[in-house]
C-alpha cells in the first residue's frame, strides 16, 4: 500500500508543478475572480443597504467568499485540461505502461486541484484584507473557507477530469467554462437569495453552488459556526464524492481496451 | 506460463488486433531468445506499433496469445510491465518537468526508493549523456536528447525485456548512432530487445534477427544475412567507356554470373563472389580492351528483401537503396 501512497503523492505533485509552470494557466483562476470582485464591489457598493440584504460591513465582505470558491472552480479546468493533454501527447500511455496504482493517476489531478484552491483562498483573503476586509470568523472561518472551497474544487476537478479523459481533448474540457460561469450566475454568488425573486430565486436555491457559497461567506460576515461550515463542506464532499465516480468510470472505460 | 515463454522473453502465437472492421495485426507468431536484438521492420501503418502496444499491455490482443519475461501479457499484465521497458514511438514526455524530475517520476512508479532513485537515476543521465541537460525543462530539449531520456527512463527499473518502438525516426545520423550505440551496449549487458523501425538499415546495422511485417502479417523472418542471400548474389554494374564494345563486355560478365538489364552505356551482371570477385572482373575486361570508366558493386538490402515479398519498396529506403558494402559498415 505504501507504494500506492507514494504514487498519490507523486502524480498530485506532478499535477501541482504542472499548473504552476504554465502561469498563463493560473491567470484565468487568479485575475478574473479579483476582477469580479472589484466591479462589483464598486458598482454594488450601495445595495448592501437594501432591505433584507443581510448584514455586511462591505459588498467586499458579503463577496469575497464568492471570489474565492469561483477561484477554486476556475482552477479545477486545468485539471481536466492537463489530464487530456496527457492523453493527447502520450503521457498518459507512459504511466500506464509503469505498474502504477491506476487510480492514483486521477487522484493526483484532482488532490492537486485541492491543494492549489486551497492555498489560492488565503491569497485571496491577503488581497481582499488589503482593502479592508475584515472576517468576523477570524483564523478558523478562513481555514473554513478554504477547506469548502479547496473541496469544490476539488469536486468540480473531478468532473473537468472525467471529461478530459473521455475526450482526451483538452479544447473539449476548456469549452465547460462557459458552463461554470453560468452556473455561477444562477447562484446567490453575486446577490443574496433573499433579494431575488421567480424562478431564478427558484434556480439558485436548487443550486448547490449557493449553499456552498451562503456556508462560506457566513463564516465570513457571521462569525464561525460549525454547523455552517459542515453544511458547506458536506454539500462540496457529496459533488466530490459523485465527480471521482464519474471519473473512475470514464478511466475504466478508457482503460477497459488495455490489459 | 509455459515452458517454452520461459526460454523465450517474447513469445506470441497467433496474436491478432482489429480495430472495428480493419484488422491491424491479422495473427502473428513470435519467438525471440534470451539475449537477441529482434527487429521489426515494415513500412508505415504495417502493425508494427499495434503489435509493440499488445506486447507492452498497452492494448489488448483481440485473440492470439503472448507471453512477456514469461507472463501472460493479458491475465498477468501487471507483472509484465514490472519486467519490461518501454520506449513510446512519440517519446511521450511531459515537456515542464526537467530530466531529472522525470527519472524521479518513473523510479516512484517502479516503486524504487528515494536514495536508489537518485543514484541510478543520476548514472543513467550520465549515461545517456544528459546530466548538464538534468535540470533543464524538457521542453527545451531537442528530438536527440528526448530520445536519450526516453531511453534511459525506459531502463531505471533495470527492465530483462526493453522494447523500442522506432527509437530513431526523425533523428539526425549523429543521434541515431548514439541511440544504436547504447542499444548495442544495452544487448551485451543481456538485455533483450525488440525493435521497430521502418528503416531498414537500423534493422540492418542492430537486429541478430529481423521479422518484416506487411499488412498485419510476417511476410518474412531470419537473420538480416540470411534474408538477404534469398534475394540473391550481389550485383555489378560497370559503366562503359562510349568507345568500347557493349556486346564484348557482356561477354565478359557472362562468364562470372547471370546477365541483369542495365542502363545504356552501361552492363550489368550478378556477382555471386561479391566484392573479392571485382578485381577477376576487371582484369577479364582489361585483357579483353575494354575500357571501363566506373564500378559499382550493390549488395542486396532488406529493402530489396522487402521488395521480393511485398512487391513494394519501403519508404525512406530509396536514399540507402543503392548503398554498397562499405557504405554500410559500422561508421
Amino acid at each position: 500500500m505504501s507504494s500506492v501512497a507514494a504514487h498519490y503523492a507523486l502524480l498530485s505533485k506532478r499535477s501541482l508543478v504542472n499548473t504552476i509552470r504554465q502561469p498563463i494557466a493560473i491567470i484565468p483562476s487568479l485575475m478574473f475572480p479579483l476582477i469580479f470582485l472589484a466591479l462589483n464591489s464598486a458598482a454594488l457598493a450601495e445595495s448592501i443597504n437594501l432591505p433584507g440584504f443581510p448584514a455586511v460591513d462591505s459588498f467586499l465582505q458579503f463577496m469575497i467568499a464568492t471570489t474565492i470558491i469561483q477561484g477554486g472552480l476556475f482552477g479545477s479546468i486545468a485539471a481536466g485540461a492537463d489530464m487530456a493533454t496527457d492523453i493527447e501527447g502520450g503521457f498518459f500511455d507512459r504511466l500506464i505502461a509503469t505498474p502504477v496504482s491506476r487510480t492514483s493517476i486521477l487522484v493526483g489531478r484532482v488532490a492537486g486541484a485541492f491543494t492549489l484552491a486551497f492555498f489560492q483562498a488565503f491569497l485571496f483573503f491577503g488581497i481582499a484584507m488589503l482593502f479592508g476586509l475584515t472576517v468576523d470568523g477570524g483564523f478558523l472561518g478562513m481555514l473554513g473557507v478554504a477547506l469548502i472551497s479547496a473541496t469544490a474544487g476539488a469536486g468540480f476537478a473531478s468532473f473537468s477530469v472525467a471529461i478530459g479523459i473521455k475526450s482526451g481533448s483538452a479544447e473539449v474540457v476548456q469549452g465547460s467554462f462557459p458552463l461554470i460561469f453560468t452556473l455561477m450566475f444562477l447562484s446567490s454568488a453575486f446577490f443574496p437569495r433573499t433579494l431575488m425573486s421567480g424562478w431564478f430565486q427558484d434556480a439558485a436555491t436548487i443550486n448547490p453552488l449557493s449553499h456552498m457559497i451562503e456556508s462560506a461567506r457566513s463564516l465570513v460576515i457571521s462569525g464561525w459556526d460549525v454547523a455552517e461550515f459542515l453544511y458547506g463542506l458536506s454539500i462540496a464532499a457529496g459533488l466530490l464524492v459523485i465527480g471521482i465516480v464519474i471519473s473512475l468510470l470514464a478511466l475504466r472505460a478508457r482503460l477497459a481496451d488495455k490489459a | 506460463m509455459s515452458d517454452s515463454s520461459l526460454q523465450h522473453p517474447i513469445k506470441a502465437e497467433a496474436l491478432k488486433r482489429s480495430f472495428g472492421k480493419i484488422e491491424a495485426v491479422s495473427g502473428i507468431d513470435l519467438a525471440i531468445a534470451q539475449g537477441e536484438i529482434f527487429g521489426f521492420l515494415g513500412p508505415n501503418g504495417a502493425g508494427k506499433s499495434t503489435t509493440v502496444r499488445m506486447l507492452t499491455t498497452l492494448l489488448l490482443p483481440s485473440a492470439g496469445r503472448a507471453w512477456v519475461a514469461g507472463h501472460d501479457v493479458v491475465s498477468d499484465a501487471d507483472r509484465v510491465r514490472r519486467s519490461i521497458g518501454v520506449a513510446l514511438q512519440d517519446a511521450a514526455i511531459d515537456p515542464l518537468m526537467t530530466g531529472r524530475e522525470l527519472i524521479k517520476l518513473q523510479a516512484t512508479l517502479h516503486g524504487i526508493s528515494k536514495a536508489e532513485a537518485k543514484a541510478k537515476g543520476d548514472a543513467l543521465l550520465e549515461r545517456v549523456g544528459l546530466t548538464a541537460a538534468a535540470d533543464r525543462r524538457v521542453g527545451t530539449y531537442s528530438g536527440g536528447m528526448r530520445r536519450r531520456l526516453d531511453l534511459a527512463l525506459s531502463l531505471i527499473h533495470e527492465p530483462k525485456v526493453l522494447f523500442l518502438d522506432e527509437p530513431t525516426t526523425g533523428l539526425d545520423p549523429n543521434s541515431r548512432q548514439a541511440i544504436w550505440d547504447e542499444v548495442r551496449t544495452l544487448n551485451h549487458e543481456g538485455t533483450t530487445v525488440f525493435l521497430t523501425t521502418q528503416y531498414m538499415e537500423e534493422a540492418d546495422q542492430l537486429a541478430g534477427r529481423i521479422a518484416i511485417i506487411d499488412n498485419g502479417l510476417i511476410v518474412a523472418e531470419g537473420t538480416p544475412a540470411s534474408l538477404k542471400a534469398k534475394v540473391g548474389d550481389p550485383t555489378l554494374q560497370v559503366a562503359l567507356d562510349p568507345s568500347a564494345d557493349e556486346l564484348a563486355a557482356e561477354t565478359v560478365l557472362l562468364r562470372f554470373g547471370e546477365s541483369v538489364p542495365s542502363a545504356v552505356g552501361s552492363v550489368a551482371s550478378r556477382l555471386p563472389g561479391g566484392a573479392e570477385q571485382v578485381t577477376e572482373v576487371v582484369r577479364a575486361l582489361d585483357e579483353a580492351g575494354i575500357k571501363v570508366v566506373g564500378l559499382e558493386l550493390h549488395n542486396p538490402t532488406l529493402d530489396d528483401v522487402f521488395h521480393q515479398v511485398t512487391g513494394r519498396r519501403l519508404e525512406g529506403a530509396a536514399a540507402g537503396a543503392s548503398v554498397g558494402e562499405e557504405a554500410e559498415a559500422p561508421a
